[in-house]
C-alpha cells in the first residue's frame, strides 16, 4: 500500500490548500505549516492559507522519476516564491520549459499526484502553472 | 581519550550475491584478523540509512550482530539519513562518558538490489513528508536548483563543476577499494547524462553496496588491540536547513564554528560529496576556500583521496563509518590508494542535502 487514506486526510490543509504557519512573535512564515516556529521557537503560530500565487524563482527538469511518478517524467520542478514571502519547491505543470523564465507569475492548481494501483487510491495535491494573463496583473 | 584501533572495509561494488549481513561479515573478518586481541565489544552501533526500506530489515542491529557471532553485547541502529556522523558521535560519547570501553561501529548500505526509480523513492524519504515527498520530487531536483543558484550568484558555468568528478575519478583510479576505478576527462563529464538540469550523472555520488567496521576504544585499552591507535580528538555537530535561496549550508558552518579555523596542511579530509555542488559548498563552509571558489582548491588540498562518494562510491548511512576507516588507514600508513602524509584527519559527515552535519577530528 503506497497511499495511506489517513495520511492524506491528515495532510489535507498542506497538500490541498498550502497551509502556512505564521509566527505571531517573530513574523516568520513557514511552509509546510508547523505548530512551533522554526526560527524563534514560539508556540504562538497561526495557521494561514496561501493565496496560491507567486513567482517562479528558478526551475529544473528532473529526468529520474520515482516509483509511481513515471508518467510525469520528465518533471519540471520549480522554486516558487509565494506572495506570502515563502520559497517552496514544487512541481510545475502545463508548461513548456522554453516559456519558463525567472520571475514569471505562477498559480497553484489541484492535480492528481499518483495512484495506488493495488487499492485504487488516488493521491491529490498542489502543483503550479504559469498564469496565462500574467501581463495584465 | 577515545581511540580507533582497527577497521575492515569491503570494496564498494554491486554485490548481487551478498546480503547486508554477508558484507558486514566480510568487513568484520578483516578487522578481527588485523587486531592483536579479539574480544566482544560492549556496544554495537549499526549505521545505515535505508536498511529497513531497502533490505526489509527491522531490528537489523540484532540480526547483524548475531551474524557476527556476538553473544554478549548491546546493540542499536542509528538512522540519521546519510549522516553516519551521528553514529560516530554516539560511539565517542559512550566511551568518553565511561559507559563503554569498546564500541564496534558498523556502516552498511546496499543500493543495488532495486532499480533507480525505487531507490529514488526511498531516498526521497529524506525530504519533508508533509508536502515535498508526496508530490514526486527527489533530492536530485533540490541539488540542481542549488547548483543553478550557485552558478548565478558566482557567475560560474557548468565547466567549473567538472573539476570535482575529474579529481575524484583520478583519486579513485588509485584506490583498490573504489567502485568506479577509472579516470574521466572534461569532455566525458560535460556530455554525460542529465539527471536534473544542470545536474549530470557525474555530479552525483555513485550508489554502491559496501560495509565498514571500525573498532573504537578507550585509550587505556587501545594498545591491547593495536600498537599505534589513532585518536578521535573530538566530534561536533549541528543542524540548519540547507539554504536554496542563497546557496549555503548553515549546519556545516555552525559545526565548523565550534572547531574554529581548520588546517590546510598535514591533514587529510573526507567530505560528503553527495553532489558536486555539495562538495563546493562544504569546502567553502569549512573555510578552506573563498565563496564561489570551493572547487578551485581541489588540487591543493588532500581531500577525498579515496575518490569520494562520486567515484569511491556512496553507501548512504554507512558512508561516515567507511570514511572513518579510510582516515584511520591514512593516519596509520595503511591506505592502499593515493596516500596523505598527514598528522590529522577531518571527516565531514552530513545528509545528502546538508541539513545536519558532524565534523570529526582524528590525529595520529
Amino acid at each position: 500500500m503506497k497511499i495511506s487514506p489517513s495520511t492524506s486526510w491528515r495532510l489535507k490543509d498542506t497538500l490541498y490548500r498550502l497551509a502556512l504557519g505564521k509566527c505571531k512573535k517573530c513574523g516568520n512564515i513557514k511552509f509546510p505549516y508547523q505548530k512551533i516556529c522554526e526560527v524563534c521557537g514560539s508556540l504562538d503560530v497561526e495557521k494561514i492559507f496561501s493565496k496560491g500565487t507567486g513567482s517562479l524563482v528558478d526551475y529544473t527538469i528532473l529526468y529520474q522519476a520515482r516509483d509511481g511518478f513515471e508518467k510525469q517524467s520528465p518533471m519540471i520542478v520549480g522554486l516558487v516564491r509565494l506572495d506570502e514571502g515563502v520559497d517552496i519547491v514544487a512541481p510545475i505543470t502545463d508548461a513548456e520549459p522554453s516559456k519558463l523564465k525567472e520571475g514569471v507569475r505562477v498559480e497553484a492548481v489541484f492535480r492528481r499526484m499518483r495512484n495506488d494501483s493495488y487499492n485504487g487510491l488516488i493521491q491529490y495535491g498542489i502543483k503550479f502553472r504559469v498564469v496565462l494573463d500574467a501581463g495584465n496583473n | 581519550m577515545v581511540s580507533i584501533v582497527g577497521c575492515g572495509l569491503t570494496k564498494l561494488d554491486r554485490y548481487y550475491e551478498l546480503s547486508e549481513k554477508d558484507l558486514v561479515s566480510e568487513a568484520y573478518k578483516q578487522l578481527i584478523t588485523k587486531i592483536k586481541e579479539y574480544d566482544q565489544p560492549d556496544i554495537v552501533i549499526v549505521s545505515s540509512g535505508y536498511i529497513d526500506v531497502l533490505g526489509k530489515n527491522i531490528l537489523s542491529s540484532y540480526k547483524i550482530s548475531s551474524g557476527l557471532g556476538l553473544q554478549n553485547t548491546k546493540v542499536m541502529r542509528i538512522e540519521n539519513g546519510d549522516n553516519g556522523g551521528a553514529s560516530i558521535f554516539t560511539a565517542y560519547s559512550f566511551i568518553k562518558s565511561g559507559v563503554a570501553k569498546k564500541v564496534l561501529l558498523i556502516g552498511i548500505e546496499k543500493f543495488s538490489d532495486y532499480p533507480s526509480k525505487y531507490v529514488n523513492e526511498y531516498l526521497s524519504y529524506n525530504l519533508d513528508n508533509d508536502y515535498t515527498y508526496h508530490v514526486g520530487i527527489t533530492p536530485h531536483a533540490y541539488s540542481a536548483l542549488l547548483m543553478k543558484k550557485y552558478m548565478k550568484k558566482y557567475n560560474v558555468d557548468y565547466e567549473y563543476f567538472t573539476k570535482w568528478p575529474i579529481k575524484m575519478h583520478q583519486n579513485a583510479s588509485e584506490n583498490p577499494l573504489a567502485y568506479l576505478k577509472f579516470k574521466v576527462d572534461k569532455n566525458t563529464v560535460v556530455n554525460s547524462q542529465i539527471v536534473s538540469d544542470p545536474l549530470r550523472i557525474f555530479d552525483v555520488g555513485a550508489r554502491a553496496d559496501g560495509a565498514s567496521v571500525v573498532l573504537v576504544t578507550a585509550d587505556e585499552v587501545a594498545k591491547r588491540y593495536f600498537d599505534s591507535p589513532v585518536k578521535i580528538d573530538g566530534i561536533v555537530g549541528n543542524i540548519g536547513a540547507m539554504n536554496l535561496s542563497d546557496p549555503s549550508l548553515p549546519s556545516v558552518a555552525k559545526a565548523r564554528n565550534e572547531l574554529g579555523d581548520l588546517p590546510k596542511r598535514d591533514v587529510v579530509y573526507e567530505i560528503h560529496d553527495s553532489y558536486s555542488i555539495m562538495a563546493a559548498l562544504e569546502i567553502e563552509e569549512l573555510k578552506l576556500a573563498e565563496r564561489g571558489k570551493g572547487l578551485d582548491v581541489v588540487d591543493s588540498l588532500d581531500i577525498n583521496l579515496s575518490g569520494g562518494l562520486k567515484a569511491r562510491g556512496y553507501i548512504g548511512g554507512g558512508t561516515a563509518i567507511y570514511q572513518l576507516g579510510e582516515v584511520f588507514l591514512h593516519l596509520t600508513n595503511q591506505f592502499k590508494g593515493k596516500s596523505a602524509n598527514a598528522e590529522k584527519g577531518i571527516i565531514l559527515s552530513n545528509d545528502d542535502l546538508g541539513n545536519t552535519s558532524y565534523l570529526a577530528v582524528l590525529s595520529r
